[in-house]
């Protein structure tokens, strides 16, 4: 599904050059339940902007569905992540000024996608996780469980092959977190691709695959 | 996606309640100053315009050239009409004699009497060709009446304010100034638009003025030339004016008989000129010139760039809060372009609102708007015009404020954006924010010092030493006829009888005065001078009614007609004469009059308003050229005495309207335009530093917030309130002083070239600049000292802990 061959990523501080990422090579298929774990400042958030094309690398090749990432152009890059990926975020990154459905239904606006069809997937999605009654409440309106699962919902509303996710259940309580983590099993099981950035070791065992990272360095 | 743009922009706007308001309340008053300005701009640009042929006509005016310059005049002297047609005569020309200031007075119906109206503008002698020409609409008769010498045709209100009705007007009779000879109105036209230079109201055949009313005018003399006779002709469009042109100069050439070596030359003006030539008087109310035009549309662009760079800031400085909703978008799979959309189309719906007040605004504003301008009826807010104006007024303010916003936050990177990474530094480059404050500083200084340069001139000329008194003075108008002059000394000697009355002086005007009579002179039996002299005839008192100075001999002693002359000094010294007391006893010859001998020298005066400087004058008795009286007053109440002053009146001619203005109010009907004028720097001054204000405040507020850590830290490290206040102005401070160095020439250049107008004028000091400068320090301090007075003085421990 996706390749990373030889990534750096480094920034310059004065004159050292202090490297993010450092010789990364990965291979990713579909299907797969990968953690990425590691301490802090490892850069596991870094790997997972770059494997969502959110952030840039200096070196390296990055193949996304037989797509050489490292040559496309901005606009190219957006059509590709808003085709096949989803993300999800440790603080859930809702925007405050739009309720549930707006936010669910928000990356479909952004694929063009006709309003009748979108109130029909967004209505799908609500129901599928059990969240119809509170689509018209704005996201401080709800808990942290509830403001992830509509950040989970909106990561999927569009269908993604794909789902990063970066310290998902990092701001919830344990019973909201396993929660979470059982979601992302069902999901893996019907096929979506799940990285996912954690600490927690029992997070990790979710998945299929653990990736360490130290310094920037997978650790074989 | 329109409809999601619609609702995430009403709710950020919501949500930034303050700073939209800021924008809001900017935008707007920007806004309705443009809009006023457009309609303003729009009723000037449309004087004349509203004639078909208007392309196609135009007025011969006349050029005169000697040692002072050129002079020009829209009067043509009465004989060369008759060369012009035989010259030209594959063109339609038309002449008209305007007469101001009369008397009508329509006949006695029944037992009642005659009815008497006062008309200062709006009375013309007209060739029937001249009504063609500018399109009269005829509601009875047709042009072709003023063939008859007898015949006058009424403006329909004109008609209705003389017979009740414009219907029952026609035949009956009206008298011109008690001439002893009646007019029958014969036809009746629909009125005038307010926004010509030829308001026709009464209009008269011009054969009867030649026949009847000439009497003292120079109809057979190339030399006399009054702005009173104007001469115009229809050219269709591909004539060769060129040619026209060239005949026009040599004209007087070929044909004044009275002065074989005159200067004088004539040419063409095209009807659409006479509006905006300052050059020339018009028979209308004003002349605006084109500069005006431009400063106007100038300022007002001036004040929507304001109100832009207000928003620039605002939501520059805004979208660093906004940062995280940008990313998440970005994230989503928004397009750069997407964002940037939205963004516009936010600006757009503030700027919507903000239009649906301008227009409130200007609403409310327009009834003044309308009486500054004497536009009742054409300044309208609700045209297709002004519609489209302000869709695209609104239009350009929406991509000038959302622009640059937009593009720094479409280009947010979205990993940043997400942490709130953005800082305000990040945002647009910070010397790009600061410039656009120094700009503004910068045109709000600019009108601080030219409201404040227009303010004093005006003063200035308010107060200036014209020369004469012009307080306490009463005008009242005297009619030319036999019968009035026969009743002058009943009048005067009824009038000092009051102890109220200090003196009365009869005179054709007074020393300052907007008509103007010239005429050729011979000084010491020399030939003709190459400059003309201008006539002031008045009595024995005229000097000390008026308060003028001697500097040489005595005045003219009392007498009906011309037999001695006193001369100003500047007549003097163009003469070439350096004492004054040298002029005395010599002869002066006006025209082809019989010399006389100068026994005194006046010290100068101004004659015309202070625009003009000093030119030569010769005064002298002339009881035929009488009429007005002036009538010094004591202290006292100035209403009453004129009040009392009229009982006088109608006892001696009661067949006379009363007809009486104070002599300081006429002098400052002078400077309409520039009163206009410094009024509107005064609004805009006023407007410039609102919507400075109103930036700087929001920019201010922002500031507090970005630097709530920074001083939390500085006053748990001791800092006192002052040096926090210290902190916060500083940067400002800096900013005005580098916006005066940019405003100042500006201003000055803007100003200078203001005052050129003037002969007489002030001195742009330097304590105009320190009064700038300071007002501008002094309302920023004021803003930023409100808003980091509160930053100073909050508790360090809160603003820390939320950190």
């Amino acid at each position: 599904m996706l390749e990373l061959k030889k990534i750096f990523k480094w920034v310059n501080n004065g004159n050292n050059r202090v490297f993010l990422l450092k010789d990364i090579n990965l291979s990713v298929k579909e299907g797969e339940f990968i953690s990425i774990m590691g301490p802090s400042g490892s850069g596991k958030s870094t790997l997972l902007n770059v494997i969502g094309m959110l952030d840039e690398f200096d070196e390296g090749e990055y193949e996304f569905f037989y797509e050489p990432v490292h040559k496309l152009k901005e606009k190219q890059r957006t059509a590709l992540y808003k085709q096949y990926i989803g993300f999800v975020f440790q603080a859930y990154h809702l925007i405050d000024e739009l309720t549930v459905y707006e936010n669910i239904e928000t990356p479909l606006i952004y694929q063009d996608i006709k309003a009748s069809e979108r109130k029909a997937m967004v209505a799908d999605m609500l129901d599928r996780f059990n969240i119809v009654g509170k689509k018209d409440l704005f996201p401080q309106q709800l808990s942290g469980g509830q403001q992830q699962l509509v950040g989970i919902a909106r990561a999927l509303i569009a269908k993604p092959k794909l789902l990063l996710a970066d310290e998902p259940t990092g701001n919830l309580n344990s019973k909201q977190g396993e929660e979470i983590m059982n979601l992302f099993s069902e999901l893996n099981k019907e096929g979506v691709t799940i990285i996912q950035v954690t600490h927690s070791e029992k997070n990790a065992a979710y998945g299929s695959r653990i990736i360490n990272l130290l310094d920037g360095r997978i650790e074989q | 996606m329109i409809k999601n743009y619609f609702k995430i922009a009403f709710r950020n706007l919501q949500k930034n309640r303050k700073h939209s308001l800021l924008n809001i309340l900017g935008l707007s008053v920007a806004l309705a100053a443009c809009i006023i300005v457009f309609l303003v701009i729009r009723y000037e640009t449309s004087y004349d315009k509203h004639l078909k042929g208007c392309k196609n006509i135009y007025q011969v005016v006349t050029r005169d050239q000697d040692e002072a310059g050129e002079h020009f005049t829209v009067g043509v002297p009465f004989p060369a009409i008759k060369f012009l047609r035989q010259d030209f005569p594959q063109y339609k020309f038309a002449q008209l004699m305007s007469s101001n200031n009369i008397q009508v007075t329509t006949e006695a119906a029944g037992k009642e009497s005659g009815k008497k109206f006062y008309e200062e503008t709006g009375m013309f002698y007209a060739e029937p060709e001249l009504l063609k020409m500018f399109e009269i609409s005829f509601l009875s008769g047709d042009e072709k009446v003023l063939n008859d010498v007898n015949a006058v045709a009424l403006s329909r209100s004109m008609a209705i304010k003389y017979f009740g009705d414009w219907k029952q007007a026609v035949g009956k009779r009206i008298t011109i100034d008690n001439a002893g000879h009646d007019l029958q109105v014969s036809a009746v036209f629909e009125d005038i638009p307010e926004n010509s230079d030829f308001p026709f109201k009464i209009l008269a055949s011009y054969k009867g003025f030649e026949s009847y009313n000439s009497a003292g005018w120079p109809l057979d003399d190339w030399g006399g030339n009054t702005s009173n006779h104007q001469v115009y002709v229809t050219m269709p469009a591909g004539a060769n004016r060129a040619a026209m042109e060239q005949q026009l100069g040599l004209f007087e050439k070929k044909y004044n008989t009275s002065n074989k070596q005159t200067t004088r030359s004539h040419f063409l003006q095209p009807l659409s000129n006479v509006h905006f030539d300052e050059r020339f008087s018009n028979n209308g109310d004003h002349i605006t010139t084109p500069r005006s035009l431009y400063t106007l549309a100038f300022v007002a662009l001036l004040v929507i760039l304001m109100a832009c760079i207000n928003f620039v800031n605002l939501s520059t400085a805004l979208a660093v809060t906004r940062s995280k909703e940008i990313g998440i978008r970005k994230v989503m799979g928004s397009s750069r372009t997407q964002l940037r959309v939205q963004v516009l189309f936010e600006t757009g719906l503030l700027v919507l609102a903000a239009t649906g007040i301008a227009i409130g605004l200007a609403y409310i504003v327009l009834p003044y708007v309308k009486n500054v301008f004497d536009a009742q009826g054409t300044l309208s807010l609700f045209t297709p015009a002004t519609a489209l104006f302000i869709l695209l007024i609104a239009l350009a303010t929406t991509l000038l404020s959302g622009m640059y916003p937009a593009f720094i936050m479409g280009k947010f990177r979205p990993v940043e954006a997400i942490k709130n990474k953005i800082s305000t530094t990040r945002v647009g480059s910070i010397s790009l924010r600061r410039g656009l404050v120094v700009l503004q500083f910068a045109f709000s200084q600019i009108f601080i010092i030219a409201a404040i340069v227009a303010v004093s001139q005006m003063n200035f000329v308010k107060n200036a030493d014209l020369g004469f008194t012009k307080e306490r003075l009463l005008m009242v108008q005297l009619n030319t006829d036999s019968v009035t002059r026969s009743r002058l000394n009943t009048f005067r000697d009824a009038l000092k009888q009051r102890s109220d009355v200090k003196l009365v002086s009869f005179s054709f005007d007074a020393p300052s005065s907007q008509s103007t009579w010239d005429a050729n002179f011979a000084f010491d039996n020399m030939k003709d001078r190459e400059f003309n002299v201008q006539l002031k005839q008045g009595d024995e008192n005229y000097l000390a009614a008026y308060g003028l100075e001697l500097v040489a001999g005595r005045f003219y002693s009392a007498s009906d007609t011309c037999r001695e002359y006193v001369v100003n000094e500047t007549l003097v010294k163009k003469c070439g004469v350096n004492n004054p007391q040298d002029a005395v006893g010599k002869l002066f010859r006006i025209g082809g009059r019989r010399p006389m001998q100068i026994v005194g020298v006046v010290k100068d005066f101004k004659q015309q308003s202070l625009k003009e400087a000093v030119t030569p004058i010769a005064m002298f008795p002339s009881k035929r050229w009488y009429q007005t009286a002036g009538i010094k007053l004591a202290s006292g109440n100035l209403q009453r005495s004129n009040a009392e002053i009229q009982q006088i009146w109608d006892k001696v001619f009661p067949e006379y309207v009363y007809n009486a203005t104070f002599l300081d109010d006429t002098i400052n009907e002078y400077y309409q335009q520039e009163n206009r004028l410094s009024l509107m720097y005064k609004i805009y001054a006023a407007l410039a530093i609102f919507i400075s204000c109103l930036g700087l405040y929001g920019l201010v507020s922002f500031m507090v917030v970005q630097k709530t850590k920074e001083v939390g830290i500085r006053k748990v490290l001791g800092a006192s309130v002052q040096s926090i206040l210290y902190l916060f102005s500083k940067e400002f401070t800096i900013l005005v002083i580098i916006a005066f160095v940019l405003a100042a020439p500006a201003a000055w250049y803007l100003m200078h070239t203001w005052l050129s107008d003037f002969a007489y004028r002030i001195h742009i000091g330097v304590s105009v600049f320190l009064v700038g400068i300071g007002a501008s320090l002094l309302v920023a301090w004021l803003t930023v000292g409100y808003k980091s007075l509160k930053a100073a003085t909050a508790n360090p421990v809160k603003s820390l802990r939320t950190e």
